[in-house]
């Protein structure tokens, strides 16, 4: 980032060229503007720095600027590119008044770096327009140029030409006669349904980057907590208030989100998620609790949000008298390992497959197993190698069973042999290659069992000789 | 002070009535009230963890293996892992042959342990005996996350047995201690199957070493493995006597139970052959472990 006082400007590729995309204060006074060519603005001052624009950056410090005027309001939304919308009913009084507060955020946005223009108003539309088109000190919608009521360019023009230039001139004809005048598509759905928004005859939504969460609990303290313990504590009542809550509405959360307010104005987000709804609020307590342990706090902790992302309907169950809740506690050791080690517990369910690399599949917890299928299948390994590892056989003739094993460098006698057991491949699942695999149970001198095939057959025309591999391990 | 007067008398009064409604379900029950299967499954007096077989039972204290403790499997050598996990989860299913266990089995295993000896591979696991509904498993990538895992899932109380591959380096006297509390208290047994054998004391109740041995032929087929069989040495276990035997792993039959191999079971291998000869002779106290 080249110092403020030298022209810089961020280029984007358009149809023609290189175009600019943004300029700074230094390059505007040189009379550059955005949208003109890279090579005019170069031939009007030579010494421009310039760098490639990149739109995704601009959005992600768009939305971290968001996050961060959450400390004024919990309603915050952006405005893509470079607006962001805020909902501060019932808040100004917490800032001093209106006037204070836009005037604290601008000093502390100008702190960052960032010159903003801030207005407030009764609709999203006015509040846009004043912004970007209103004179300080002046909250008239009249005088504004048609273009602030965020119609396209070409609405705009057209506007123009029939002499229509303000908000003032438009809102002053007949609703009705505009309507009729105004018949066409891209018209109306421009100037029309904007006028209204402004006006607020029509209601728009403003879509919050912060879902808005049924159940949440949040705790400010009178100065920063810097100790475990003491987060330790609020978390346990947080938890407890969030799962009363809960549980009054007959519903469990799923995703939760533990946000701390750090002192130095960072913000640290805890999120933990949960396999089946619950509004057990020692179990979301054990989930949340190790997550404090390696915690940035920072230079302490001003205030703790636990909101409810997701939830979803858990009926508080009654055990029996004499029956174990063995399901629930199963559900809650998964959720605190899910949440610690990132690894799920699963059961392993058979698949109807004769490839057995593929006749079984781990399968989440609390899913029904299927039937098992079959059975009578000749014995198979304990463990199972995926890929399957490859070794070196030799056999007594070569189709008949095989006499030694070479396998990681160790050469074993093979004594007992079970098999050939023959496994054509899945011709029409495409993947599994066409050669077919001969499957021998063997124990070697030790007693030790392999379990070790043949992919393909001597004496067959095509394709290399036939290898050897060792596919799994029993007891 | 009255409300606390009045507090205590009902809390004792309930008990009293918890404890009448208990036995008056009880009776209910036996009257034959036409009461589910479960139900009365559960009723069922509680068996004890056994090998199945009264020779080697007694080697162990009286009331079988401890069902809330810590069990310990080291494999003899290198290529043995995989006979001293066949052997850890014959065991597990040895536990469920109780029928007031109803909780399933759970096998923690590591990732570098899959990756030197396979995945673990449902088909053979339902070959052993433990039926694929409780069977549960779950991969780790750390020695150290998996000892946490195994503490957890102990604490939880909702799993009859929990196997694990514990890496050797790990498994030192702290947190094998750390691991039997936490079987204690959540009345669940664990069986820590370690990667190689350890000299240094552990906080097992049990300790077993295995190797693989060389199998009877089958059956039906002279030349094909039969049943799978162990040498195992029963190194340590408190309240009972050490010993080492050749085994086999009767899978077919109901319940699935250890037999002593045939063509070994008279010789010199297992210790335990000259103590069955004589009149139960005192155990030595050399061999005494507890």
């Amino acid at each position: 980032m080249p110092p403020p006082s030298l022209p810089f400007a961020l280029v984007e590729r358009g149809a023609k060229g290189l175009r600019l995309a943004a300029v700074n204060a230094a390059a505007r006074e040189f009379g550059l503007m955005r949208g003109q060519r890279l090579a005019d603005a170069r031939a009007a001052v030579p010494d421009l720095l310039s760098e490639a624009h990149e739109p995704e950056q601009d959005i992600a410090s768009l939305l971290g600027l968001c996050r961060w005027m959450e400390r004024y309001s919990p309603w915050v939304a952006p405005d893509v590119p470079d607006g962001i919308l805020m909902e501060v009913t019932g808040i100004p009084h917490l800032f001093g008044g209106e006037a204070a507060m836009m005037a604290g955020m601008k000093a502390r946005l100008a702190g960052y770096g960032f010159t903003a223009r801030i207005s407030c108003a009764a609709t999203i539309g006015a509040a846009w327009a004043l912004a970007r088109y209103g004179r300080e000190g002046e909250d008239s919608l009249q005088d504004l140029p048609v273009e602030a009521l965020r119609i396209n360019a070409d609405a705009a023009r057209t506007l123009r030409r029939l002499g229509l230039k303000t908000i003032g001139a438009l809102t002053s004809l007949p609703r009705a006669s505009l309507a009729r005048r105004f018949r066409g598509e891209s018209i109306h759905e421009n100037v029309l349904l904007r006028l209204d928004e402004l006006l607020g005859q029509r209601a728009e939504p403003l879509n919050a980057v912060n879902p808005e969460t049924s159940v949440m609990a949040h705790r400010g303290f009178l100065e920063p907590v810097i100790t475990h313990e003491g987060l330790v504590t609020v978390l346990r009542t947080l938890s407890a208030e969030v799962a009363r809550a809960l549980e009054a509405k007959g519903e469990g959360a799923l995703r939760l989100i533990l946000k701390l307010f750090r002192s130095d104005g960072g913000r640290v987000q805890v999120p933990i998620g949960l396999t089946v709804p619950s509004h057990d609020g020692g179990h979301l307590f054990r989930l949340l609790s190790p997550r404090l342990e390696t915690l940035d706090a920072g230079f302490g902790i001003d205030a703790m949000t636990l909101e409810v992302r997701e939830a979803g309907s858990a009926v508080a169950r009654q055990y029996g008298f004499m029956e174990e809740n063995t399901a629930s506690n199963l559900a809650q050791l998964n959720d605190r390992v899910m949440n610690r080690q990132e690894r799920a517990i699963t059961q392993l369910a058979a698949v109807e497959s004769h490839l057995p690399e593929r006749s079984e599949e781990a399968q989440a917890l609390g899913t029904p197993l299927p039937p098992a299928g079959g059975g009578g299948l000749p014995e198979r390994p304990l463990m199972i190698f995926v890929p399957p590892q490859p070794a070196r056989v030799i056999a007594a003739v070569p189709d008949g069973p095989p006499m030694s094993l070479t396998w990681r460098r160790v050469t074993r006698r093979i004594l007992r042999h079970a098999g050939p057991e023959r496994i054509a491949p899945e011709w029409w699942r495409g993947d599994t290659g066409t050669r077919p695999r001969d499957y021998y149970m063997i124990e070697d001198e030790q007693g030790r069992r392999y379990w070790i095939f043949r992919e393909g057959l001597y004496g067959e025309d095509s394709g290399p000789p036939p290898k050897w591999f060792v596919h799994g391990l029993s007891a | 002070m009255p409300a606390v007067a009045r507090v205590l008398p009902e809390r004792e009064e309930a008990q009293a009535l918890i404890a009448r409604l208990r036995e008056h379900l009880a009776r209910q029950g036996d009257a034959g009230v036409q009461p589910s299967p479960g139900r009365r499954a559960s009723r069922r007096e509680s068996v004890p963890w056994t090998l199945g077989l009264p020779d080697l039972d007694r080697f162990l204290p009286g009331e079988g293996l401890a069902g809330t403790g810590l069990h310990d499997i080291s494999p003899a050598a290198y290529g043995d892992f995989p006979a001293a996990c066949g052997f850890a989860l014959a065991l597990a299913v040895r536990r469920l042959t109780d029928p007031r266990e109803k909780r399933p089995v759970l096998w923690c295993r590591l990732e570098t342990e899959q990756r030197e000896y396979g995945h673990v591979f449902g088909h053979g696991v339902a070959a052993i005996g433990l039926p694929r509904a409780r069977f549960l498993t779950l991969s780790l990538k750390r020695p150290l996350a998996l000892l946490w895992t195994l503490e957890e899932a102990l604490k939880s109380g909702c799993l009859s047995v929990v196997l694990g591959d514990v890496a050797a380096h790990t498994a030192d006297l702290t947190a094998t201690r750390r691991l039997a509390l936490a079987g204690q208290a959540g009345g669940s047994a664990g069986l820590i199957v370690l990667t190689r054998y350890i000299m240094d004391s552990t906080a097992s109740s049990s300790r077993w070493c295995i190797a693989a041995s060389r199998s009877p032929p089958a059956a039906s087929d002279l030349r094909a493995p039969g049943l799978p069989a162990w040498q195992v040495a029963l190194t340590r276990i408190r309240g009972g006597r050490p010993g080492s035997w050749t085994l086999n792993w009767q899978k077919d039959h109901a319940p699935s139970r250890f037999t002593l191999v045939p063509g070994l079971s008279g010789g010199a291998l297992h210790s335990g052959a000259a103590e069955e000869a004589g009149p139960r002779a005192a155990p030595k106290p050399a061999l005494r472990a507890g």
